[in-house]
């Protein structure tokens, strides 16, 4: 007789983000000088699908404290943001969420 | 502007979008826009960690990761994204082209998928000589009085403000 191999449990992580959210970065817009404040909350809407309330309140948080978070996820949804904020002119960088 | 007309210099029409512009204004920008082509297509003498030295480049093509341990991830992007984002620049440009040399007269009109272009190489011919000229937040337009050695180009930048403003409202409204 002989002992059944232990079967092997495959600690897998859950993928789904709803269930385990895994969001260790984040996207700022900063501040700065050139772009006018109708085209950031223009730019707001385009990119994240915003209402104008919710794009011209994160435009006067980044006019008003000199930058705001406008998005967040994996590395590579950050990077894509940052890259479609780059893409129309906007001065973004991503950085880990250690808050 | 003294003597302008009272109709708006984009606005929309149907589907699209009409710009009221005279010729001249039109090729100003159209101009404009032909050097900013120019510009995105001069070698640049990149730095080590792959960053554009020249400020109106590097204002085109941003750092992405801005914190100190992550210069690597940083020269990465830079590697591989700003060839997209001059890729799609240039695109953009293209999509302006179009119906800027399709134009007569004192009318232009264009698509959705144009006006977008429009807006992006607006803004970018906008933080071009926003970058050059170092403008500061305090900049508001005519503060800048007519002997001072660079009165042209700011009057140039207070235009471009005044039609980028005009072109938001026009695909907002």
């Amino acid at each position: 007789m002989s002992i059944a191999p232990t079967p092997v449990v495959v600690d897998r992580p859950d993928q789904d983000e709803t269930v385990a959210p895994d969001i260790p970065w984040i996207v700022l817009v900063w501040n700065d000088p050139i772009n006018l404040m109708s085209y950031v909350t223009f730019v707001f809407q385009k990119l994240f699908g915003y209402s104008i309330e919710k794009a011209t309140e994160l435009m006067l948080d980044v006019h008003e404290k000199g930058r705001a978070v406008v998005s967040n996820g994996t590395r590579e949804k950050a990077e894509l943001d940052v890259f479609r904020l780059h893409e129309h002119g906007l001065w973004a960088t991503m950085q880990r969420d250690d808050a | 502007m003294m003597g302008r007309k009272p109709r708006p210099p984009i606005e929309r029409d149907g589907d699209g979008y009409r710009f009221n512009l005279d010729r001249e204004e039109r090729s100003l920008v159209h101009r404009l826009m032909s050097e900013m082509r120019a510009l995105l297509q001069e070698p640049d003498a990149d730095s080590a960690d792959g960053q554009a030295i020249d400020p109106r480049l590097k204002r085109i093509f941003p750092t992405a990761y801005h914190q100190a341990g992550d210069q690597e991830l940083d020269q990465e992007y830079q590697r591989l994204m700003r060839e997209e984002i001059l890729t799609s620049r240039l695109k953009g440009l293209d999509a302006v082209d179009e119906f800027m040399n399709a134009a007569s007269g004192d009318r232009a009109n264009a698509t959705e998928a144009q006006m977008m272009a429009f807006l992006q190489a607006l803004n970018g011919v906008r933080l071009v000589l926003g970058t050059m000229l170092d403008v500061d937040e305090q900049h508001d337009v005519g503060d800048v009085p007519d002997d001072h050695p660079n009165a042209g180009e700011y009057n140039l930048y207070d235009f471009l403000s005044w039609l980028l403003d005009w072109s938001v409202r026009a695909v907002q409204g």
